[in-house]
């Protein structure tokens, strides 16, 4: 049974594909293999079978001489909606995207990487790449949610789930990879906030029903990035032991102080970030405005030698 | 789960277009490929054979030939070419694309390539809910470790080691790149200690490739200690940027007591002060004595 309606899809798609004009249903029960039965049966069948091909994004398109009468509409597939053309790309341009497609093949996303691989191939047959050695990329994403995020952005589910200990409802308006991490941008009680993935507890859920919301026609996701980013930035001065912090010195001037000190001022954004910087030179770095940072490092510092 | 029948359509034209631009491959390799089984394949194939445009004669229909487990396809009718990149595969291609970008800066013809191809694949259908933030640091000697990879030629680099603070000379044998928290690896055998370590690829600053070596498996002959160590809630970032090195874990309310397997005691004293007070040590008692040691002598210069 299922194989006799696989082998009637496919049929039908390669009918809907091959033909230039918009084949009617008449002619559709006619002459496609797999459609039997009373013309009520046949209707039926028919209405299945499109509706699950165009659940799997296959373009239908509907037409006719007269849009007034639904006896004349017929049905196609464009080439163009449902095939690469074979010569899009160059070779070069398939080797790159071999490439593009192999960085993810170890990551969460590795299912993706290996679908568009196999489309790559269809087109260029094996590559020769042994002559270019491809980075991968190793996450630790858990790629249900990572799936399920994608499919909600797209299709505008709903989606419940446990974040720093409370239940949240969200809008997902997009995503973002930042540093190797995944981050969901949503709307919470009308305010749009950035979720990083690895830190929902459990399962990210979708609710409800597609296109559940409709997202601001004005929301866009890289001036919400390039806002988000640009956060007010604050100046910090510091004393770099000389000959040392050699990677901060790679990235800021240093002026002179005395023989045992050089002083380098820079620019964070985020005193967690900037405190763990410092830190991580021990001795040899030491801050000497802002005042608050100073007194934060103190106060860390004598937690450390007392916890 | 059992594939429904629209889903096992679409492989199965799926696997036209591939057998016809791969002919030959077997049975096993599609299974491999497509992530089914070789029976599965096998039925997907008899499947398509007896497919085809109306009319249905032997001109109409798709023709497979497979003979001693391997495939090609003789008359593919209209699935002569590979469907088009679904939404997810064309967000997979761009940011690919884009960090091929990032780490080619230096590289122009391959450059000027790159970015036309990225153009050509936004006109498929850009999705701008999907984006990567930032860009991958600069990788300046991209091309030079790639090419000592594939000809398993050594390289001198001029290394600057974050937990050293200083600028060292060695001497490696380059085996993988990779990229993790968004910065680009680089995993080599250091010649003269003879033993694995992995290089933040933009700490390299010079890079010079040598001589072929023939290659050799090499024993791991680091050793290993285990550090325990209590990490706070807002100091999670620590589990997960190194996931890789923690061998167990177990959550305690607000804390998390992790189990890493390191060879690099240093390292580990310069992240937990460098994250002071979030993550204390709870064995061994020499690191921990070390770090509040170093918390110590920093705090006297304040």
């Amino acid at each position: 049974m299922s194989a006799q309606k696989t082998e009637r899809l496919i049929n039908l798609t390669l009918a809907l594909l091959a033909t230039k004009k918009y084949l009617t249903k008449s002619e559709i029960f006619n002459t496609v293999a797999g459609y039997t039965g009373s013309p009520e049966t046949m209707e039926r069948m028919f209405e299945r079978d499109k509706d699950e091909l165009r659940e799997l994004g296959i373009e239908i398109e509907v037409g006719g001489l007269d849009p007034l009468f639904e006896d004349d509409q017929g049905y196609l597939i464009r080439s163009e909606t449902f095939q690469l053309d074979s010569n899009q790309f160059e070779n070069e341009e398939l080797l790159y995207l071999t490439m593009a497609v192999n960085l993810w093949h170890d990551s969460a996303l590795q299912a993706n990487s290996k679908a568009a691989l196999l489309k790559i191939q269809s087109l260029s047959g094996p590559i020769e790449s042994n002559s270019v050695n491809l980075p991968v990329i190793r996450d630790a994403e858990n790629s249900k949610t990572l799936t399920t995020a994608f499919e909600s952005v797209e299709k505008r589910f709903a989606l419940n789930f446990q974040y720093k200990g409370s239940e949240r409802n969200v809008q997902p308006y997009g995503l973002y990879i930042q540093d190797g991490f995944w981050y969901l941008v949503a709307n919470e009680a009308d305010a749009i906030k950035s979720f990083k993935l690895q830190r929902i507890d459990g399962r990210l859920k979708k609710v409800g029903k597609e296109s559940s919301f409709t997202k601001p026609a004005e929301f866009d996701l890289a001036t919400f990035l390039t806002i988000s980013r640009s956060a007010k930035k604050e100046i910090a001065v510091l004393r770099v032991r000389k000959n040392q912090g050699h990677a901060l010195r790679s990235k800021y001037a240093v002026t002179e102080i005395d023989d045992e000190w050089d002083q380098m001022s820079l620019e964070y954004g985020f005193d967690q970030e900037i405190i763990q910087t410092i830190l991580w030179y021990g001795s040899n770095v030491l801050v000497e405005r802002p005042e608050k940072l100073r007194s934060d490092i103190k106060l860390r510092l004598k937690e450390l030698i007392n916890g | 789960m059992v594939d429904t029948a629209a889903v096992r359509a679409l492989r199965s034209m799926d696997l036209i277009p591939y057998v016809l631009q791969n002919p030959g491959v077997s049975i096993a390799q599609l299974s491999a490929r497509f992530s089914v089984t070789q029976a599965q394949i096998e039925s997907d194939l008899q499947l398509v054979f007896m497919c085809g445009l109306p009319g249905y004669t032997p001109y109409e229909l798709i023709d497979v030939a497979f003979e001693d487990g391997v495939v090609s396809v003789i008359d593919p009718q209209v699935l002569d070419k590979p469907r088009k990149f679904s939404s997810n595969e064309i967000v997979v291609i761009a940011l690919g694309l884009k960090m091929l970008i990032d780490i080619n800066q230096t590289n122009s013809t391959a450059l000027t390539k790159l970015k036309q191809l990225s153009e050509k694949i936004a006109k498929l259908g850009s999705n701008k809910s999907i984006l990567m933030a930032g860009d991958v640091s600069r990788v300046p000697f991209f091309e030079i470790i790639s090419k000592a990879i594939s000809e398993q030629r050594v390289l001198n680099l001029q290394y600057h080691s974050l937990i050293k603070d200083q600028i060292t000379e060695r001497l490696v044998l380059p085996e993988k790149l990779y990229f993790l928290n968004g910065s680009l690896y680089l995993s080599a055998l250091d010649i003269d200690i003879d033993s694995d370590r992995v290089f933040k690829v933009d700490l390299i600053k010079e890079c010079r490739i040598g001589e072929r070596v023939a290659p050799k498996k090499v024993l791991e002959s680091s050793f290993e200690t285990t550090v325990i160590l209590d990490v706070q809630k807002q100091n999670r970032n620590f589990i997960e940027r190194n996931s890789s090195v923690i061998t167990a874990m177990q959550e305690n309310g607000d804390l998390t007591r992790v189990h890493l397997q390191v060879s690099n005691l240093e390292w580990i004293k310069l992240t937990v002060l460098s994250n002071a007070p979030g993550i204390t040590v709870v064995s061994p008692e020499l690191l921990a004595n070390a770090v509040k040691q170093s918390a110590r002598d920093l705090l006297a210069l304040y």
